[in-house]
């Protein structure tokens, strides 16, 4: 997939949300993802992150401001342009729990406008690469809770995104496969694609990504280099650095 | 798109396996609970209703009973499948939240509708025409106007594909559907003509039986089977393209506004 040679693969121009109830989620963000980084976003809980996940896929409608993928806007004419281009791993899988592990992939493939043949050549590479080889013919809801998560990363890939956001990868997982998601992370990211993380493990955002963006209230309160914003805020750690974000 | 084809043409492909998971993947698989209880269902009243009571009502406006309840009992097998199975497939693709992966695909608004569309006006014919064979089984019957016919299953599909995507979309729990079901369109589908005859009603019925929409796609139906029906055929052709029209836009419209699938 040829996202054109735009520098950046993620600009957010005052992107705004509110929900019923007088609910901020989103305030005006800015946030610039340079094509080809490992970027972070950290936030507590309510920060506005799934809000912004959702608002760069197109599952949420911001209420101001823009977003635009590889240069395309992800509202009006250049959307399903921009849709293609992005690859969405959401934290709470929705497994399509009547059809087998295989079709999962093929049908994503082909939703996002692969031919046949090309998605079940994909699925059959994602399945070794995924461990799921032995699971193709089972339904989604029979799997354990690390293989769903394998599978919904798998997922996001069918298409070859150049952007993958990944929202929560490894919460709620044990050691071993997040050791084992890493490591597909950092693949991918090797083979050039762009990737959006969000995390609540601050070790994970400091061992994985390039550059990282806190977000609070439903803006960027700070962002940087790891290393840069641990020297700017005299903290140890990137936990020191997030913790005197949220005011503790 | 992936290997150089245009976004125009992978969106179709999309709409292509979104019907394809749609129809062969859930309704095929499901057949004994997607399939084969309605056709039972509408063979029973085929045997019950025909055959039995066809003994005492011989006739209905020169038509032998057991002839006459076939197309109306054929437009409901297609209109209550139509409804069930976009009701059920949304809302339940909401509810799981894997109506995501389409949603968030370059799929258009309007393809996703055409898609989910197309998935109920299949089950919904399926189900009409293998009625209609179940019911051959007992009662031999004439098909004087085939196009006719078809297109009044066509259009009841489309309308009640329209409104169990409406359905599907707003609802918040399978308590709408129930109730849209159950307790709009069992009683609509039952005071459309299907059993009898409206000219055999004495006033007001008469008159009021007119406002029940469902009463126009079962003359269709009875005028594209038999050849003969109470409501003239242009009227009747005209209320259900009417109503298929207003369905489509109603549920096309939903999904442009993201409805139930976009906050």
């Amino acid at each position: 997939m040829d996202p054109g040679d735009h520098i950046t693969a993620l600009a957010c121009r005052g992107v705004a949300k509110a929900f019923p109830g007088d609910v901020l989620a989103l305030d005006g963000l800015d946030l610039d993802v340079p094509r080809g980084a490992f970027f972070g976003l950290l936030g507590p809980n309510g920060a506005g992150k799934t809000t912004l996940i959702r608002s760069i896929v197109g599952l949420t409608r911001p209420d101001g401001g823009h977003i635009e993928v590889f240069g395309r806007r992800t509202d009006g004419a250049t959307a399903a342009e921009s849709r293609r281009l992005i690859g969405y791993a959401p934290q709470d899988a929705g497994l399509d729990r009547f059809v087998t592990v295989r079709r999962v992939l093929e049908l994503h493939g082909r939703y996002f406008g692969m031919t046949r043949g090309d998605a079940a050549a994909r699925t059959d590479e994602l399945l070794e690469v995924f461990d799921l080889a032995d699971k193709a013919t089972v339904l989604p809801n029979r799997l354990s809770g690390g293989m769903k998560r394998r599978l919904v990363l798998a997922r996001a890939l069918v298409h070859r995104p150049p952007l993958v956001i990944l929202d929560e990868p490894t919460a709620g997982v044990d050691i071993e496969l997040r050791l084992d998601l890493w490591q597909y992370i950092r693949r991918l990211h090797a083979d050039g694609t762009t990737i959006l993380l969000t995390t609540h493990y601050l070790e994970e955002a400091e061992a994985l990504c390039e550059r990282v963006a806190f977000i609070r209230a439903g803006r960027i309160a700070a962002q940087g280099e790891p290393p840069e914003l641990i020297s700017r805020f005299g903290a140890e750690r990137l936990e020191d650095v997030y913790l005197r974000l949220v005011g503790r | 798109m992936n290997g150089g084809g245009d976004l125009r043409r992978g969106q179709w492909l999309g709409v292509l396996a979104l019907v394809e998971r749609e129809v062969v993947r859930r309704v095929v698989r499901l057949w004994p609970q997607t399939i084969a209880p309605q056709v039972t269902a509408s063979a029973l009243f085929v045997v019950v209703f025909g055959l039995a009571l066809g003994n005492s009502i011989r006739t209905v406006g020169g038509v032998p009973y057991e002839q006459f309840i076939v197309p109306g009992l054929t437009l409901m097998g297609v209109a209550t499948a139509a409804f069930a199975n976009n009701a059920t497939t949304l809302f339940q693709a909401r509810s799981d939240g894997f109506i995501e992966d389409p949603v968030s695909s370059p799929m258009t608004p309007a393809q996703l509708a055409v898609a989910y569309t197309s998935g109920g006006v299949i089950r919904g014919l399926v189900i009409g025409l293998l009625t209609l064979g179940a019911a051959r089984v007992f009662v031999a019957f004439p098909l004087r106007h085939p196009a006719a016919f078809l297109l009044a299953l066509l259009l009841a599909a489309l309308a009640f594909s329209g409104l169990g995507t409406v359905v599907g979309l707003y609802s918040r729990s399978w308590e709408l559907q129930s109730f849209v079901g159950s307790l709009v369109i069992q009683p609509l589908v039952f005071l459309g003509g299907v059993f009898y005859s409206v000219q055999s009603l004495d006033a007001p019925w008469e008159a009021v039986s007119h406002l029940d929409p469902i009463l126009y796609m079962v003359e269709a139906g009875r005028y594209g089977l038999l050849g003969r029906a109470d409501v003239d055929p242009w009227i009747s052709f005209g209320v259900s393209g009417g109503l298929a029209a207003l369905m489509l836009a109603w549920s096309w419209w939903l999904f442009e506004r993201g409805e139930g699938l976009r906050t």
